[in-house]
């Protein structure tokens, strides 16, 4: 009876207990999804909706100008995009911007880098002055450079250029120099950050390689070759990656600086998305425009994480 | 209420120095409200209520410009008459055009009325987005038809604002493109105000001296459906060209060809080399420096080269009609800022709105912000021909210069009609193509006829829709 009692009352103890140990497990995780419900629900409808529908008005007509012609027209946009000369010029223009500032970023950052881990005195002063493009906005870059840098005789590139001899340039009136501006002033304004990162990684590479390469008399350039591009590679391929994402979606600095222009001589995949769209008032075939530059922005960047993992 | 319990430094400043002043000038300020009141019985002599929608408040969309800041100045005048609140938002006129459209798509309701360029009327009747304004002009307890006497509103303004013969914007301050020239430089090589496109040419090398930083013209370059497609409809017309060529737009062909070619053989040869990226005030500046002999833009750019504070040109001024192009035309632009009535406003609100418009565009208010005007920047582009027949009206636009009236009157009255540029629901999708295809033979990234076989290559389909 008293054993009966025992077990009458540890039983349900027994099994309370675990019981009680599914139910707190089960509430913990009702209490995560309440907290993360929020901010998930946030996010779809700031992100994912508006990705969705997007890629659902890009099979519609839907043109402002002409509201009556209004409907489901399937791949139509898609057929009429890829028959478009200025979205491949657009797109050309896009590739060039992208790996042209990619590039330069990373020789120059790189090179900066290695030229700053040398520095005896002032690498912490030089290091703040350099990220200070990197905090302005794109759009404020873009006039900066537009009035005081590039305006023909009173900008400072221009009079470093008349005073060079070259003479005054009409840095943002003639297609190719205005191309070679707006990947300028890309390259000045990001170049930083690629500096900072590998600024970081070369900091950390460990001595005792180099020791022992400087005991095998391996030269400079051997030593750069050999050992500090090879530890570099994780981060210069993720500044490559980064980089090259938002190159390719950049807007605002040739927004302000050239508008696309002279003619659509810097007129970049956005921007042109962002012309159908909004001053054209061609909904519809600007979002085929904006869902076009996704697939190229997501096929590259599978393409870079996928060499990030082969080694 | 609100000043009471937050006296910010602002109201204290305005309470303090109205206390002080009435403390001094207490007989002056008396008379002044006096003379306030009695300026409201201008607006009172309409036989029209003109409280019937007091209390409500409306958001007004205008461009940043000195005429529209001396309305803004008026508003509390607007308020006393009829207890509508205007709230002013004011957005630069490259934003303003996309930001109404988006307004009116989505059918917020944001502006109630918006400063209008008039090639949009089309596609916001096509959209129906606004509503026609000839049903409150005609409503008798909305308007007095005397008192507001539409009529006396230039014609070519109401022509550009209507579609199908029906009113969808308000003019209210307008504009036509002149020349506009140095005339001691144009003295001392002995020449004259060009006649045809031909002397302007031989007129701008005549003065181009750019070692003395004297370049002989400029027009606008920069692209935009309002900058470098403002000036080059006038050139293709007086080429002779036609918009709608048997009923179908053509933007090519060999006018377009000549009068584009014109166009950037004067910029390349004539102008400074940053003036590809210019628009009219970087072109008004450089003329009020003494580094451009000439330029054809809008006559409301008189006010800048005149401003006394920047300009070293004041007194070298004088003005002409467009040059005439090989057709024997002289062809203006045809422009004024509108305001229609967005149709997605509350019946009351629609009242307060036309209450409003019918305000701005009367000639009272049009002479109180034009020779009336107490500030130091008065109005050029005054909507009435009653105004511009006003001798101190007369008188004030006449320091800009020889010529200043004679000329814009004739531009406005014989140099200009509506089919400037072509009127369709399609324009902000045309207006941007042409302006590109035109920038880019400008700089040389295509030549004249690629670009404008190009450009017609895009306009094709998004006519047929």
């Amino acid at each position: 009876m008293l054993a009966g009692e025992n077990t009458m009352t540890a039983g349900p103890a027994e099994i309370a207990s675990s019981d009680f140990g599914r139910v707190l497990v089960q509430r913990e995780r009702r209490f995560a999804t309440l907290l993360l419900a929020p901010a998930f629900f946030a996010l779809l409808l700031t992100t994912t909706f508006p990705l969705l529908f997007l890629v659902y008005t890009s099979v519609y007509r839907i043109n402002l100008s002409m509201p009556f012609m209004n409907g489901f027209v399937g791949l139509e946009n898609y057929k009429v995009l890829l028959a478009d000369d200025r979205f491949w010029h657009s797109l050309i223009v896009s590739l060039v911007y992208t790996i042209s500032t990619v590039l330069l970023q990373i020789v120059i950052g790189l090179a900066l880098a290695l030229f700053v881990m040398n520095m005896k005195r002032g690498q912490g002063w030089f290091r703040i002055i350099a990220i200070l493009p990197v905090v302005l906005s794109p759009a404020v870059v873009g006039m900066i450079w537009r009035t005081f840098m590039l305006a023909p005789e009173f900008g400072i590139v221009d009079y470093l250029a008349i005073t060079a001899g070259l003479g005054s340039k009409n840095w943002l009136g003639d297609p190719s120099l205005a191309m070679v501006s707006v990947i300028v002033i890309h390259t000045w304004q990001w170049t930083p950050f690629a500096f900072m990162v590998l600024l970081a990684s070369l900091a950390s590479l460990p001595e005792d390689i180099y020791e022992a390469a400087r005991i095998d008399r391996a030269s400079a350039w051997q030593r750069f070759r050999r050992i500090t591009l090879p530890l570099l590679r994780p981060a210069i391929v993720m500044v490559i990656i980064m980089r090259t994402m938002v190159a390719l979606t950049a807007f605002a600095a040739i927004f302000t600086v050239t508008g696309g222009g002279p003619g659509t001589a810097t007129e970049i995949l956005n921007l042109y998305a962002y012309r159908k769209s909004f001053t054209e008032l061609s909904i519809g075939y600007g979002s085929a425009l904006a869902v076009a530059l996704l697939i190229v922005t997501i096929i590259i960047s599978a393409i870079l994480f996928a060499i990030r993992r082969s080694k | 209420m609100k000043s009471f319990s937050k006296p910010t430094r602002r109201t204290f400043l305005k309470t303090s120095t109205a206390a002080a002043a009435f403390i001094g000038f207490g007989p002056a300020i008396l008379r002044h409200a006096r003379a306030q009141d009695a300026s409201l019985g201008a607006y009172q002599s309409a036989k029209i209520n003109w409280r019937q929608a007091e209390g409500e408040t409306i958001t007004v969309a205008v461009i940043p410009a000195s005429y529209f800041e001396n309305l803004i100045s008026l508003e509390a005048q607007f308020k006393a008459l009829t207890g509508i609140d205007v709230r002013f938002e004011k957005v630069p006129p490259a934003q303003i055009r996309q930001k109404s459209v988006i307004d009116l798509t989505s059918k917020t309701a944001t502006y109630a009325t918006s400063a209008t360029d008039p090639m949009y009327y089309s596609l916001y009747a096509a959209n129906k987005w606004v509503d026609q304004l000839d049903t409150y002009l005609n409503d008798a307890s909305l308007t007095d038809k005397n008192w507001f006497n539409y009529e006396d509103i230039f014609p070519a303004w109401r022509g550009a604002n209507s579609v199908d013969g029906k009113l969808y914007g308000m003019p209210y301050d307008g504009e036509v493109t002149i020349q506009v020239y140095r005339k001691d430089l144009y003295e001392a090589k002995g020449i004259k105000a060009a006649d045809t496109l031909e002397d302007y040419m031989k007129n701008a090398a005549a003065v181009h001296a750019p070692d003395n930083r004297v370049w002989g013209a400029a027009l606008r370059g920069v692209a935009g459906a309002g900058q470098n497609m403002y000036i080059y409809p006038s050139l293709f017309r007086e080429f002779g060209g036609e918009w709608f060529k048997g009923g179908k737009l053509t933007v090519n062909g060999p006018e377009a060809e000549a009068a584009l070619a014109y166009y950037v053989d004067l910029m390349r040869k004539y102008a400074p080399n940053a003036a590809s990226n210019w628009n009219w005030p970087d072109i008004a500046d450089a003329f009020s420096q003494g580094t451009l002999g000439s330029y054809i833009d809008a006559h409301s750019s008189a006010s800048v080269v005149n401003n006394p504070e920047k300009s070293k040109v004041i007194g070298k001024i004088a003005y002409a009609r467009w040059p005439k192009g090989p057709s024997g035309k002289r062809v203006s632009s045809i422009w004024n800022w509108g305001f229609p009535i967005n149709a997605a406003l509350s019946e009351k609100k629609k009242k307060a709105t036309w209450l409003f418009i019918q305000w701005a565009a009367s000639a009272e208010t049009q002479a109180r912000t034009a020779h009336k005007f107490a500030g130091p920047t008065k109005r050029s582009g005054a909507n009435r021909e009653s105004v511009w027949k006003d001798a101190e009206y007369v008188k004030l636009l006449n320091g800009f210069g020889d010529n200043f009236v004679q000329v814009s009157m004739e531009a406005l009255q014989s140099d200009t009609d509506v089919d400037w540029r072509p009127r369709v629901p399609q324009w902000p999708a045309i207006g941007d193509t042409m302006a590109t295809a035109i920038q880019s033979a400008l700089s040389g990234q295509n030549t004249v006829k690629a670009a404008l076989d190009d450009a017609q290559k895009r306009i094709e389909p998004m006519m047929r829709g």
